[in-house]
């Protein structure tokens, strides 16, 4: 019944505004009598109450949605204008997620075995394409990032974390390939990592399998694998020897494609945050597919990367990241209860408050 | 300062630098204060007169303490830090002495001297004939490096100092950490410390090489009330729960390596000195702005408008965490609840913080280089500052932060007197 009663009002409004307004002045499209912040609720004529409250409707049209537009509601706490989804429905899409996974972790497995194929063979454009397709696939499993740490390290860690940097007996996994064989070192000496790299993929498949994550958390991975490309990768703080980050950002833009692919079913007809992502990723998607064509099939490494392009893909991954920003509070699982308020001071405390903000005003 | 400080200050400026300079400055400020309450005072007269006073207010060099520790935070900053190019020990305590002399005649102010027109001037000379020394502090710290087997000091090294670990978030890089020498120097406007850098630089040349530098900034003090504290660039405010430096027996039990006699030990030179921890923390403000306001809140655990604790109304309120145990307040993993859990077995954890923000520009993916240039003093490292920064890795803000740089130095104690120099007790 309310339903109902919405869908005639929004008829009513959208063709008020579209309506001629019969005035001398030609006004197709009349779009700022829309809503008027202080404009009569047009829906006051028939309607007393809105559902559920005892607001009259007059009121409710203009002041009552005016705060909740902002965040706020009549007690003035600030709340969400979204009702929360239940958390039971982020079970398909996580399990979906885990079997993306599962399959991204076996293509990685895979590519360390050509990796040690290259090594062994003595081939060091061959290993560096194996190394590039084998952290190019890890990458793809995107939304796992920080549920791992320890397996993380060992398959994706970086100096810098470490005592003693790059020369630390810790310093292990893809990056301790990528700097042997984008500086030179005997490919023979790069042998045994691949192993210890393997290994930790492998047992990845079990880590993932039972990896458990909040709906907030998933929610959240959808711009947190965007935002750690575009930090550690696009800077190329990361891949200091590759200097493949835009590599590495493709593939944390395909992981978040998968995310935000399982998330739309609970993103429908909320807000409109799916078309913006959806619209925002296209683009990004589109220029990663240009640069990858201008560059004769295979994404540059940062130094290749030509001003402008860096210039379009960086303003494109914030593009992302801006629409992208919305989805946790979109498919927020909670309502905020407000926050229990401090004992009030007594008069004495007061008192003394008061005489030390004097006494701070004066000294500083 | 107090505004009482900056009249006292006037006065002996006025005579120290005679009718010209800033005893002009002394007389515009003289004139304004009589007629303060006039209605017939412009703005620009205000605000003139009020630049006069802060370019006027001075710091003293000499002291039982270094200046720069419990002074209140100037709005401007840089940090330097020297690594010693000094062949020999001599050669080392020649660009110690050259340091601290060059940082006393700049923290006090005075004339640019002239020499023959043929010479390089002495000064560069950016701030005019007169230097004013607006506040200005330099602070000057060991590094752990100094005390290696270059310069005969390893038995004197203070017992706490080693070069900063990486803690479990850090990437700290070699460029942008330790160092032999530090030096922080402060004051009111950034010309300034531009200069002072500058002429703290030519002082040491051909001993001392830099190694990294950073810039740091405050934000203005915007209220509501002055006492209010200034926000960092996450838009919370920072220096809320500090320590009152006023408090002299606090300080000594908090900053002040105590006397030898308290078998604390540490060298006999070192009483009076402190540790300074810097840290470069970049803060991920884009990240920071994607995030929304309850989750900023619960990741801090006070409100962003008001400073107050979750709960309360005031920024300098008792969070009382006793009154919320399971944290449903104040989350049990918010920054300031790990910071200073205000326990009585904590309370002689607890560190003065003498931040700034920084601003670097962007990086190559677009981002503001920007954070907080985390600057803290304290008795103990151990005890104090890495016992909070072990807490604080459960923190949810370590995603928005990455400490790139930094170090662990002593800062000993003050010159005595103005044939004395900063480290000169190392060398008795």
């Amino acid at each position: 019944m309310l339903g109902a009663i919405v869908a005639l009002a929004a008829c009513a409004i959208v063709g008020s505004a579209l309506a001629p307004d019969g005035s001398s002045r030609a006004r197709p499209f009349a779009v700022s009598r829309l809503a008027p912040k202080s404009a009569p609720n047009p829906l006051a004529g028939r309607l007393s109450k809105v559902y559920g409250t005892n607001i009259p409707a007059s009121r409710y049209g203009t002041e009552v949605a005016d705060l909740e537009d902002e965040g706020t509601n009549l007690a003035g706490e600030q709340v969400s204008e979204l009702s929360p989804l239940p958390p039971r429905q982020f079970v398909v899409p996580e399990n979906e997620y885990r079997a993306y996974a599962q399959r991204w972790i076996a293509k990685a497995v895979s590519g360390a075995s050509s990796l040690r194929r290259a090594l062994v063979a003595g081939n060091r454009a061959a290993a560096q394409l194996a190394w590039a397709t084998t952290w190019s696939d890890y990458l793809h499993l995107g939304a796992v990032y920080g549920l791992f740490a320890a397996q993380n390290q060992a398959i994706d860690g970086i100096p810098g974390v470490l005592p003693g940097g790059s020369a630390s007996p810790h310093f292990l996994g893809l990056h301790r390939i990528e700097m042997g064989l984008w500086t030179g070192a005997s490919l023979g000496s790069l042998i045994g990592y691949d192993k210890l790299l393997q290994g930790a993929l492998q047992r990845l498949h079990a880590v993932v399998a039972h990896a458990q994550f909040t709906p907030l958390e998933y929610a959240t991975r959808s711009h947190e694998i965007i935002e750690d490309a575009q930090r550690d990768l696009l800077s190329g703080s990361e891949v200091p020897w590759s200097g493949q980050g835009v590599l590495g950002t493709a593939a944390g833009v395909a992981a978040t494609e998968e995310v935000v692919h399982t998330l739309e079913p609970l993103l429908s007809g909320r807000e409109n945050t799916e078309g913006e992502v959806r619209s925002e990723l296209l683009m990004l998607r589109g220029l990663l597919a240009s640069i990858e064509h201008r560059h004769h099939g295979s994404y540059p490494s940062l130094a290749q990367l030509g001003s402008y392009e860096h210039e379009q893909l960086n303003g494109y991954v914030a593009g992302a990241l801006s629409a992208l920003e919305q989805m946790p509070g979109t498919l927020e699982t909670e309502t905020r209860r407000p926050v229990a308020k401090l004992p009030q001071p007594s008069p004495a405390e007061r008192a003394q408050e008061r005489a030390e903000e004097r006494q701070a005003e004066g000294t500083s | 300062m107090s505004a009482l400080d900056r009249r006292q200050f006037l006065t002996r400026s006025a005579t120290l630098l005679g009718a010209g300079g800033l005893g002009a400055f002394a007389g515009v400020v003289a004139e304004a204060d009589s007629h303060a309450s006039a209605p017939q005072q412009s703005s620009v007269e205000q605000s003139r007169a009020t630049l006069a006073a802060e370019l006027a207010a001075r710091v003293p060099f000499d002291g039982p303490h270094q200046a720069g520790i419990l002074t209140p935070g100037q709005a401007q900053a840089t940090l330097v830090a020297l690594d010693s190019i000094a062949p020999d020990r001599s050669t080392l305590i020649v660009a110690l002495r050259n340091l601290s002399e060059r940082a006393r005649s700049l923290t006090q102010g005075g004339t640019v001297g002239a020499e023959e027109l043929d010479d390089p001037p002495p000064d560069s000379g950016i701030l005019g004939s007169i230097n004013a020394p607006d506040q200005l502090t330099v602070t000057i710290a060991f590094g752990a490096s100094l005390f290696d087997g270059r310069y005969g000091l390893h038995a004197l090294k203070p017992k706490d100092l080693e070069a900063m670990p990486n803690f479990p978030h850090d990437d700290l890089d070699p460029t942008r950490s330790h160092g032999d020498v530090l030096v922080s120097v402060c004051a009111g406007q950034r010309d300034t410390v531009v200069h002072t850098v500058r002429e703290l630089m030519r002082s040491v040349v051909g001993h001392m090489t830099p190694r990294w530098s950073i810039d740091g900034f405050k934000s203005a003090r915007r209220g509501p009330t002055p006492a209010n504290s200034p926000r960092n660039l996450f838009a919370f405010r920072d220096g809320t729960a500090n320590p009152d430096v006023e408090d002299a027996s606090l300080m000594d039990e908090l900053i002040w390596i105590p006397p030898a006699e308290h078998s604390s030990g540490e060298p006999d030179w070192a009483a009076g000195g402190t540790y300074q921890v810097v840290r470069t923390i970049r803060m991920h403000v884009e990240f920071w702005d994607r995030v929304g306001m309850f989750e900023q809140q619960n990741m801090i655990g006070r409100y962003r408008v008001t400073g107050a604790p979750l709960g309360g109304t005031n920024e300098f309120e008792d969070p009382r965490y006793d009154l919320d145990p399971a944290g449903k307040r104040i989350p049990l993993i918010a920054h300031i609840r790990l910071a200073n859990p205000r326990t009585t077995q904590t309370a002689n954890q607890r560190i003065l913080r003498r931040g700034y923000n920084y601003e670097r520009g962007i990086d190559e993916a677009g981002n503001l280089d920007q954070g907080l240039l985390f600057v803290a003093f304290n008795q103990d490292i151990q005890r104090q500052f890495a016992t909070i920064q072990r807490r604080l890795e459960e923190e949810e803000m370590t995603d928005y932060i990455t400490p790139v740089g930094g170090g662990y130095f002593f800062a000993p104690p003050g010159s005595r007197s103005p044939g004395d120099w900063v480290g000169s007790g190392l060398f008795v």
